[in-house]
């Protein structure tokens, strides 16, 4: 017998054996279909020659909840324990979902059903009278708790040291020290400095969250680390600190890509990523963009800068300017007060010509050029120039070119959703243009809370969690620090 | 029973009972700290036949050292100490090679760059350094026996046990560097010429 997932294309199958199991009480074919297509809902059935078995799950990610919707096994596949494989199978995706209770109905006189549900961890919660009808027969409701793992990330890619702890798919604690005022000087992050204050931090940091959390190390249930991409140097201090966590506490670690933790973030928002999404990810150190099928088996990388990240295009812009570090705040700030169409910077990498090799990757190098050109040429000839237009203006060509490339994306791969992650989301213009573009194209937008964008602990601890939920096996204790990981490596094995 | 992490050099773990070395893990790579790291403290572990709650104190080699690695055994001594609520105790490695030895003593280890990590001894107390060198300075102690060996846990791990005894404070736990990041502000270049 095989269980698999069920699509509309078995709703006759399904409503066959509907009618059977629950003749007048019996679903209508296009309340069935909507059940099963609805989106967060998980149908699954048995197959042995026919269809002999189903049931149906509806998960509330915003809730941390899901339904038992319905199960129905045929009266000749009864008394061979496949309800209990089914109800199993549905636990199993609830659990996986980062559901923390499960909820059903089931008619008080099915004394089979219910003795099941009570083996399962099932208890009675309540009773709806004349629930069923024709028939007016009461339901009870039952309830199973499922305890979701406690995770602890550790992240230490680049100048912040993060440790977030997540329950399943909700945040608990989010502790973080930047070394972003130790850069300001240097007018970018130094790999050696930020390192230095990782160390210095690591602990401290771990002492917030476990107070921030109200929790003792004795309660998490697993470790997970950002071992890529990143800074070798600051990587290396977050994955001694987990090793050294994982040893003395005994609990598993996972490795995990940072990158994919932007994704994943989302989770905390709302209690799952929605799928499939573009995901934008702009920050001092990344401009990348995603396609994200399956958070856990299905990440592609489609473009990415091949030079300056754009959070650093507004650092050196910044510099020209004779703004401090960090530039993002100033630029957009300055830029307020300017016309953005005052000056006409490139967008790099947009050209009919780049389209074939480099449709989804970014430039900004060049850009970055051209501003300094256009202050330097003013200042030599002793003119004036608008700061702010110039701020404006490379501004806009900036968030111009990132929301272009990936509205090209959500167009060309069907995917109506785009998820924004990174520092440079921060920026006020990228966040109104960017609404205001996918409210035009029909397409989702998704930017979770700004703590959870830039870097951070939660995120690495959410997708350790989601990889613990699925029932993933730990990253051996030999991974290291891989500063080019690729998306595709969600976890280093 | 207390465990010694060093990744000053290579990186090592071991575990004393007392003065007695239990067990001593040391894995030679110069960059696979973060690679050998829980591998290492587990074998140790293993090895001496105990497990970590047993343990009851935390030493690490603070340094003088080039590599990122050095990092990586301080950020898992600091978390270990710290998760099983055990005091750690920071060995400026230089002491740890020179422990035991009397004389004058002149301990050196690489420190890249063609300099040295240099600090000097009188009977077993420290009468200089630590501080980085260059090799023309080795002329300056001719009198001094020249120990150039790199550290690993299990001299950090004798001279912390030592320490305990002798009330000696190991209690700073911080990298010793002796360079400051390689690094100087920009002042930003033109780009038109």
């Amino acid at each position: 017998m095989e269980i698999r997932n069920l699509s509309v294309e078995d709703l006759q199958a399904l409503m066959r054996l509907e009618r059977e199991v629950f003749a007048a009480e019996a679903w209508s074919e296009s309340g069935m279909l909507s059940e099963i297509t609805a989106a967060h809902s998980y149908y699954i059935g048995a197959v042995e020659g026919e269809l002999v078995g189903y049931a149906g799950l509806r998960i509330s990610p915003l809730d941390h909840s899901a339904d038992v919707q319905t199960i129905a096994v045929a009266q000749q596949a009864r008394g061979s324990g496949l309800g209990r494989r089914l109800m199993e199978q549905l636990l199993a995706k609830a659990k996986s979902a980062g559901s923390e209770q499960v909820f059903l109905e089931v008619k008080s006189s099915n004394d089979v059903a219910i003795s099941l549900y009570k083996s399962l961890g099932f208890e009675q919660i309540d009773v709806r009278k004349r629930y069923y009808q024709p028939s007016g027969e009461d339901a009870l409701v039952m309830r199973l708790k499922i305890r979701q793992p406690i995770v602890l990330g550790i992240e230490s890619t680049c100048d912040e040291t993060g440790v977030g702890i997540v329950q399943g798919n909700r945040l608990l604690a989010n502790a973080l020290n930047s070394s972003m005022d130790l850069h300001a000087k240097y007018g970018g992050v130094v790999p050696e400095v930020a390192a230095r204050a990782h160390l210095e931090a690591i602990g401290p940091t771990l002492d917030a969250a476990l107070d921030e959390a109200g929790i003792s190390l004795d309660s998490v249930d697993a470790i997970s680390v950002a071992n890529g991409p990143g800074l070798a140097g600051a990587l290396m201090v977050g994955i001694g600190a987990a090793k050294g966590l994982a040893v003395a506490t005994g609990k598993p670690i996972y490795a995990v890509n940072h990158l994919v933790g932007h994704v994943g973030a989302d989770v905390l928002e709302r209690g799952s990523v929605e799928l499939p999404t573009i995901a934008l990810l702009v920050s001092g150190g990344h401009t990348s963009l995603l396609l994200v099928r399956d958070l856990l088996d299905d990440v592609e990388l489609l473009g990415e800068t091949i030079d300056d990240a754009a959070g650093e295009a507004f650092d050196k812009v910044a510099r020209v300017l004779d703004l401090p570090y960090p530039g993002g705040p100033q630029i957009d700030k300055l830029a307020t007060e300017g016309n953005p169409s005052a000056i006409r910077f490139p967008r790099g990498l947009t050209l009919p010509k780049d389209l074939e090799r480099n449709k989804y990757n970014f430039s900004f190098s060049g850009l970055k050029t051209a501003v300094a050109r256009h202050v330097e040429k003013h200042q030599d000839a002793g003119e004036e120039f608008n700061a702010a237009d110039v701020a404006a203006s490379f501004r806009e060509a900036v968030v111009d070119v990132l929301l272009t490339k990936a509205l090209w994306a959500c167009e060309e791969f069907g995917v109506p959703r785009l998820l924004l992650g990174g520092g440079v989301v921060a920026n006020a213009r990228l966040r109104e243009e960017a609404e205001r573009r996918c409210a035009e194209r029909g397409v989702e937008l998704r930017i979770p809370r700004f703590s959870l964008c830039t870097d951070n602990g939660a995120m690495i601890a959410a997708l350790g969690s989601q990889l613990v939920m699925a029932g993933r096996e730990p990253s051996a204790i030999s991974f290291g620090a891989e500063s080019t990981l690729p998306v595709t490596v969600v976890q280093t094995p | 029973m207390l465990i010694s992490i060093d990744t000053s050099a290579g990186t090592s773990v071991a575990i004393f009972d007392g003065p007695s070395l239990l067990s001593f893990v040391s894995f030679e790579d110069p960059f696979g700290h973060a690679e050998n790291i829980g591998s290492a403290i587990e074998a140790a572990l293993a090895e001496a036949g105990i497990t970590r709650q047993e343990l009851s104190a935390v030493a690490v080699g603070r340094g003088p050292a080039p590599y990122t690695g050095l990092r990586v055994g301080i950020a898992a001594a600091q978390l270990l100490a710290r998760s099983l609520s055990l005091p750690l105790n920071g060995v400026m490695v230089l002491d740890a090679i020179a422990f035991g030895k009397s004389g004058k003593i002149l301990v050196t280890t690489d420190a890249k760059r063609k300099e040295l990590f240099a600090a000097w001894y009188e009977d077993g107390k420290r009468t200089g350094g630590p501080e980085v060198i260059s090799p023309d300075r080795l002329a300056d102690f001719p009198e001094f026996e020249q120990l150039a060996v790199s550290a690993d846990a299990a001299m950090v791990g004798s001279f912390a046990v030592a320490a305990a005894s002798s009330g000696i404070d190991l209690g700073q736990t911080d990298a010793i560097y002796l360079r400051s990041p390689d690094v100087t502000p920009s002042k930003g270049k033109r780009v038109s010429g």
